[in-house]
C-alpha cells in the first residue's frame, strides 16, 4: 500500500477517509485519502456513545497492523 | 502509552510477566479508565470504561485479535466491580461472542429505524389531531410545564437520571436536570395541560427522534401518533427526508407506530450485561 499520508503512531497507522457504504456485520467500506479502500469496524467508544456513521461521513481510521485492508473508525468528523 | 503512569498489574491471568516475548501482549492499566495491550513497541489493543450519570459502568475493548480482546477484558473485569454493561451491534457476531466469552449476556435489544418524513409516504396527516388536543411546536413550549411533564413521564417510566434502559438518552447534565434544550421539544396539550412530548435531536446529517412519550392516562388515543406526525412533517418542511429512531424490542406500541409510518429497520443494538 502507498503509505503517503499515513501517520505512524505507537497505536498504528491512522488516516482520514470517507465512508462509502454501510456493510453487513457492522462494518463500513471507507475510501482513504490515498485512494485505497478498507473495511472498517467502529471503535468501542463510538459504539458506546451511539455515534451514527453514514455514507459520505469523513472519518479517522486506524489501520490494522496485521491486514492493511482492515481498519477501525476512531473518529467521525463534523461535516 | 502514557509513560507517566506506572504499568499496573491487573492481578488477573490476563496480565503477562515482564520477561515475555515481544509478541506476547502485556496488559497494563494506564489510567483510571484505560487499559492497553502492548506487543513489542506497538499498542495492539485498548480498553476503556465510562460511568453514565445513572451509575452504570460501560466497557469497551478494541483489539485486532480475539485473544488480545480476551486478555484485555479479563484484566478489566479483575479491576472493576459489577454490574458491567457494554453495547454491540446486533449483526456483529464476532464482537458479541467475545463479550459472551467474558461472561456478558443480552440485557436489552433496541431496534434502529429510518423513518421517512414525507406525509405522503408516512401516511401521517399532521393536521389530524385527537379530540381536544392541540400541539405546541418546538421552541414555543413553556419551560416550566415542559420540565414538569418530563419529570412526570420519567416517574411513570421508573427512570432516574434518564431513560434507564436507553443509554443514549443518559446525557451528562447537572443533577436533577433532564431537559437539556427546551427549544427542541414539541408538546401535546389537552385541557390546558401538557400530556405528551417529542424531541428531535439534530445530529449529523440525519436528525433523530430522541424522545416520544405520552402520559399514561392519555396513551392509546392517537397523541403519540400526532406528535410523531408533527415532528416528521416539520423535518420534511425543512428539507430533511428521513430521521432516525430507536425503539426497544418490548415496546410493541412504539414498534407498531413507527412501522405503520413506513419506518425501515436498519439495525439493532444489544446492551450486554455482566452481573
Amino acid at each position: 500500500m502507498n503509505r503517503e499520508n499515513l501517520a505512524r503512531t505507537p497505536k498504528g497507522l491512522e488516516i482520514e477517509g470517507t465512508v462509502l457504504e454501510c456493510m453487513r456485520n457492522a462494518t463500513f467500506q471507507v475510501e482513504l485519502q490515498n485512494g485505497h479502500k478498507v473495511l472498517a469496524h467502529i471503535s468501542g467508544k463510538i459504539r458506546k456513545n451511539y455515534i451514527k456513521i453514514l455514507p459520505f461521513d469523513r472519518v479517522l481510521v486506524e489501520l490494522s497492523p496485521y491486514d492493511l485492508t482492515r481498519g477501525r473508525i476512531l473518529y467521525r468528523y463534523r461535516n | 502509552m502514557n509513560s507517566s503512569l506506572p504499568p499496573h498489574s491487573s492481578g488477573s491471568t490476563a496480565s503477562t510477566n515482564s520477561s515475555s516475548h515481544d509478541d506476547t501482549p502485556q496488559i497494563s492499566r494506564i489510567g483510571e479508565s484505560r487499559w492497553e495491550a502492548v506487543a513489542g513497541d506497538r499498542v495492539v489493543g485498548s480498553g476503556d470504561t465510562s460511568r453514565r450519570p445513572d451509575g452504570r459502568l460501560f466497557l469497551s475493548v478494541d483489539a485486532w485479535q480475539t485473544d488480545v480482546f480476551d486478555q484485555l477484558a479479563a484484566a478489566m473485569l479483575a479491576d472493576v466491580g459489577e454490574p458491567l454493561h457494554t453495547v454491540v451491534d446486533e449483526t456483529d457476531a464476532e464482537l458479541r461472542a467475545c463479550w459472551q466469552r467474558a461472561g456478558f449476556a443480552v440485557g436489552r435489544r433496541e431496534w434502529e429505524f429510518v423513518l421517512p418524513t414525507d406525509p405522503q409516504v408516512t401516511g401521517l396527516d399532521p393536521a389530524r389531531l385527537p379530540a381536544g388536543v392541540t400541539l405546541v411546536p418546538a421552541g414555543q413550549a413553556e419551560e416550566g410545564p415542559l420540565r414538569a411533564l418530563d419529570r412526570e413521564l420519567r416517574d411513570e417510566i421508573g427512570a432516574t437520571v434518564g431513560w434507564q434502559a436507553m443509554p443514549a438518552e443518559v446525557l451528562p447534565l447537572p443533577p436533577g436536570v433532564t431537559v437539556a434544550d427546551p427549544a427542541r421539544y414539541a408538546v401535546a396539550v389537552r385541557d390546558g395541560a401538557y400530556v405528551g412530548l417529542v424531541r428531535v435531536a439534530l445530529v449529523t446529517r440525519r436528525p433523530r427522534i430522541g424522545l416520544l412519550a405520552v402520559r399514561a392516562e392519555h396513551r392509546g388515543q392517537g397523541i403519540g401518533r400526532a406528535l410523531l406526525a408533527h415532528a416528521l412533517d416539520t423535518l420534511h418542511r425543512a428539507g430533511t427526508d428521513s430521521a432516525w429512531a430507536e425503539v426497544q424490542e418490548p415496546n410493541t406500541a412504539a414498534l407498531a407506530l413507527v412501522e405503520r409510518a413506513g419506518a425501515r429497520r436498519v439495525g439493532g443494538n444489544l446492551e450486554l450485561v455482566r452481573r
